[in-house]
């Protein structure tokens, strides 16, 4: 025992000084935080205004187009106000105090646009800020309001607002494609989209009233120019705001009253979630519930690029070993059953320092992004605390680096050089995807057929049963694969150690099945 | 049980190392056949054979990284080599290090897998590199070293023990003359501290400088054991002479075994011109005194202008016997 945990920390500590897994280490977190920083930074500053051009030939929409996508801005004003209230304010000194800015905080929520068009009487997000002051905490950065999304600008000067859409639309060709400057305001442009709103909107509307559809047929109805087809978040503001105007007018024209249209319209019903699991009075779905059910997703994904990280490592120096014909100074000191164990401890250990670094920053970074008592991290905490999902993934990801170990050792051993085995590898990567392509359909569905069938095949049992950890499997399901995998490891790693002892000291071409099958049986 | 016990402890005085009848089969091949050694403490022993002849197979199966077909192997009076591998010290053909580890760090590994304290390791492994010129490298890895000096640390990674048993395959391949030297005086120095070395090489002359007992070995087979001495004696002794005169009375003498034509004459001279010297190379029988050779040109008047006696040295008896052994098998 003392030679395997001598080779142990040999393998622990040379991996630990390796680029590569400082590099893995602190990977995962860093595209962690990027992947929380960078849509915040891009929504709030990136993204740049995106200039358009619109011709309305019908004279009918652009008024109630430009003044939705303001509205639009507005609300993401007040959101961002809001936003900065939230992060940027102290309860003040005493209870009072909290008290009054809770109830700025709620003034302000209750005066989001569209329902609080008064806002701006109240003077608008100049009044609110004003009001917060006294409890904004020193050292608070000023409120930025962000960028506007869209912004109207006029036709170039070689383009007249009077000529067909057709000509419109080939005279603005260039300006989208970027062959030509736009101007606006003295500065150069550049031209995201140009929407050009035909004559006969009514007839374009109705479609589907016989003589009406025949002659909108030879037209295209309302273009939209762009040479971006990934970003279609203004195609889509400027359809809706057109659909729902044009409803709207239909409506009125049909005698109903605009008032009780917006209130038709503002009708809703409330859901309430409710989680059958929980006791009486308490089944209201929680964040802490949400987060109980997504949770074993990211432990899956945790779980998957460890094990595929390490077992490369435990590869790499397998046969390092072997072309190096260190093995066979190894072998003079040690047992090929003490030099295995120790591999495997030894590299079970990294991965372990890795994954548990990984839980540790992701639960840090989460908690540092949304504060401790924040409506995420508190219940995240709760839900490591509580549920056993840490202690089955400690459990899950021994078993399942164990079982790939076993397969790599036995390749590891029988191959001379990194290449070769790169060939057999190949094969346990493919095995491995599978899980991969799988993890966002077993929660939706934890107890359906591929589910139940890939728990029982122990290659996949830890991934799929660490999937299905948050919809309570049945006991015997969970005891049950949990055997065969306990087995299976077992199994693998006596064939292993059998394959290890042969194929270590072999050199020259990898054996023959044949000569395997003789392996085992001798 | 006990008299089998006991055996072991008897070998232990007298032989370091005992193989009994050891055969090794890969799959059909025979790569080991029936060798019997026994190897006494405190001497330098080679192995010696053409490529393939098993003396890989062979200290593999004395280290017990392979375990032998048939046959028992005991070192340092166990049956396991494994059971006493902190007396032991191994450097294997292929030289090869982890290429990332620094010197001491290599050294220090493989000496605590054999036994000593991590501190204690460390220590020796810096003493090592300090005793054998690599003192400032301790702290490089092994991948900067040129391949001379990694050939050293893995020898004093093999050593840093201070094992009572060393075993060394080829150690002088890829070495510079110089490192040779230093290799050949390390080999000594183990020896000269009471330890018994073991080593394999197809370059004679290390053998012939270094034994004191050697083996040689033939596809499996063993062909010879025994001291320089004794292997000397297996090749007829032979002398060289020059002479002007017929020397045919010469190939009656039952001394002699044969008289070849010597392959070149003294310079200056040439076998077509009459008058000239001639070189002859005379095989003697066994046991002959060279001796009785000059007697015999004394008496008939051969006048010599040169006698040579000259012992068989160690790679005409590889030749000897390797080709010997190669004939008789392609006979078959």
């Amino acid at each position: 025992m003392r030679n395997a945990c001598l080779i142990a920390w040999r393998e622990f500590a040379e991996n630990a000084k390796t680029k590569g897994f400082w590099i893995g280490l602190f990977l995962l977190p860093l595209i962690l935080t990027m992947a929380i920083q960078i849509p915040i930074l891009l929504e709030r500053k990136g993204a740049p205004t995106r200039c358009f051009i619109m011709v309305d030939h019908s004279g009918q929409l652009a008024p109630a187009i430009l003044e939705a996508l303001e509205r639009t801005h507005q609300q993401r004003v007040w959101q961002a106000l809001s936003e900065y209230a939230t992060r940027n304010t102290h309860a003040g000194g005493g209870p009072r105090d909290g008290a009054e800015r809770d109830a700025v905080l709620k003034q302000l929520r209750a005066n989001r646009p569209p329902s609080g068009d008064a806002a701006a009487g109240k003077g608008g997000k100049d009044f609110f800020l004003n009001q917060l002051r006294p409890f904004l905490n020193p050292g608070a950065p000023p409120f930025e309001e962000p960028r506007r999304q869209f912004r109207r600008v006029e036709l170039p000067p070689d383009v007249s607002a009077n000529a067909p859409i057709s000509e419109q639309g080939q005279a603005l060709k260039p300006y989208l494609r970027g062959t030509k400057q736009m101007q606006a305001d003295g500065h150069p442009v550049e031209l995201y989209a140009a929407i050009l709103i035909p004559a006969n909107l009514s007839e374009l509307a109705r479609p589907a009233e016989g003589a009406g559809a025949s002659a909108a047929a030879g037209t295209r109805g309302i273009e939209y120019w762009s040479g971006n087809l990934a970003d279609m978040k203004l195609r889509e503001e400027v359809a809706n705001i057109i659909n729902g105007e044009l409803r709207r007018r239909e409506y009125v024209a049909r005698g109903l009253d605009l008032k009780v249209i917006r209130q038709i319209e503002n009708t809703q019903v409330r859901f309430a979630e409710l989680n059958p699991k929980k006791e009486g009075g308490k089944e209201a779905v929680s964040t802490a519930d949400t987060i109980r059910q997504w949770a074993p997703s990211v432990f899956v994904y945790l779980l998957w690029v460890a094990i595929f990280a390490i077992v490369q490592m435990l590869l790499n120096n397998t046969i390092e070993e072997k072309s190096n014909r260190i093995i066979e100074v190894l072998l003079s000191s040690v047992t090929p059953g003490e030099l295995m164990m120790g591999k495997l401890i030894g590299i079970a250990a990294v991965g372990l320092t890795m994954t548990g670094f990984w839980v540790l920053s992701l639960v840090g970074v989460i908690v540092w992004k949304a504060g401790t008592t924040s409506a995420i991290a508190g219940p995240l905490l709760v839900v490591l605390r509580t549920s056993p999902l840490l202690p089955a993934f400690g459990l899950y990801f021994l078993l399942g680096f164990l079982l790939y170990a076993g397969i790599i050792l036995s390749i590891g051993s029988v191959c001379n050089s990194l290449k070769e085995a790169q060939n057999c590898m190949a094969v346990v990567t493919l095995l491995l995807m599978l899980p991969l392509f799988t993890l966002a359909f077993i929660p939706k569905d934890p107890h359906g057929t591929l589910a139940r069938v890939l728990s029982w095949i122990p290659l996949y049992t830890p991934f799929v049963m660490m999937n299905r950890a948050a919809a309570d499997p049945p006991l015997w399901e969970v005891i049950g694969t949990l055997v065969l995998l306990l087995a299976s490891v077992a199994f693998t790693l006596w064939l292993a150690g059998k394959i290890f002892r042969l194929g270590i000291l072999r050199y020259g071409a990898p054996p023959r099945w044949l000569e395997l099958w003789r392996w085992l049986r001798g | 049980m006990r008299d089998s016990g006991l055996c072991p402890k008897l070998f232990a005085v007298s032989a370091v190392l005992h193989l009994d009848h050891v055969t090794k089969y890969y799959g059909d091949f025979k790569a080991v056949d029936d060798v019997s050694l026994s190897l006494p403490a405190g001497s330098i022993y080679g192995f010696l054979g053409p490529n393939g002849a098993g003396k890989t197979t062979t200290i593999r199966m004395i280290l017990e990284i392979i375990r032998p077909t048939s046959g028992t192997i005991t070192v340092l009076g166990s049956s396991s080599a494994l059971a006493v591998r902190q007396r032991i010290g191994y450097l294997p053909e292929e030289k090869g290090l982890y290429k990332k580890m620094t010197a001491w760090a290599v050294i220090a590994h493989f000496a605590t897998l054999k036994g000593m304290t991590r501190r204690a390791a460390k220590l020796r492994a810096f003493e090592l590199l300090e005793r054998y010129g690599l003192p400032g490298f301790a702290k490089h890895r092994t991948e900067a070293l040129s391949k001379g000096m990694q050939q050293k640390v893995q020898m004093l990674a093999a050593i840093a023990h201070q094992p009572e048993f060393v075993i060394l395959d080829e150690p002088f391949v890829g070495l510079d003359p110089v490192n040779q030297e230093v290799m050949e005086q390390m080999i000594r120095d183990l020896a000269a501290r009471g330890g018994t070395v073991l080593f394999s090489t197809h370059v004679m002359q290390h053998a012939e400088r270094l034994c004191d007992r050697l083996l040689l070995l033939a596809r499996g087979r063993k062909l010879f054991d025994g001291t320089l001495a004794e292997a000397r004696r297996t090749l007829p002794r032979r002398v060289e002479i020059e002479t002007e005169d017929d020397i045919t009375p010469l190939r009656d003498l039952p001394e002699v075994r044969a008289i070849a034509n010597g392959s070149h004459p003294t310079a200056g001279g040439s076998s077509g011109n009459p008058g000239s010297a001639q070189r002859w190379d005379i095989q003697l029988a066994e046991q002959a005194d060279p001796q009785a050779v000059l007697q015999a040109c004394f008496t008939h008047g051969i006048r010599l202008r040169r006698f040579q006696q000259t012992d068989p040295t160690l790679h005409d008896i590889f030749m000897h016997l390797v080709g010997a052994q190669g004939s008789t098998a392609e006979g078959q």
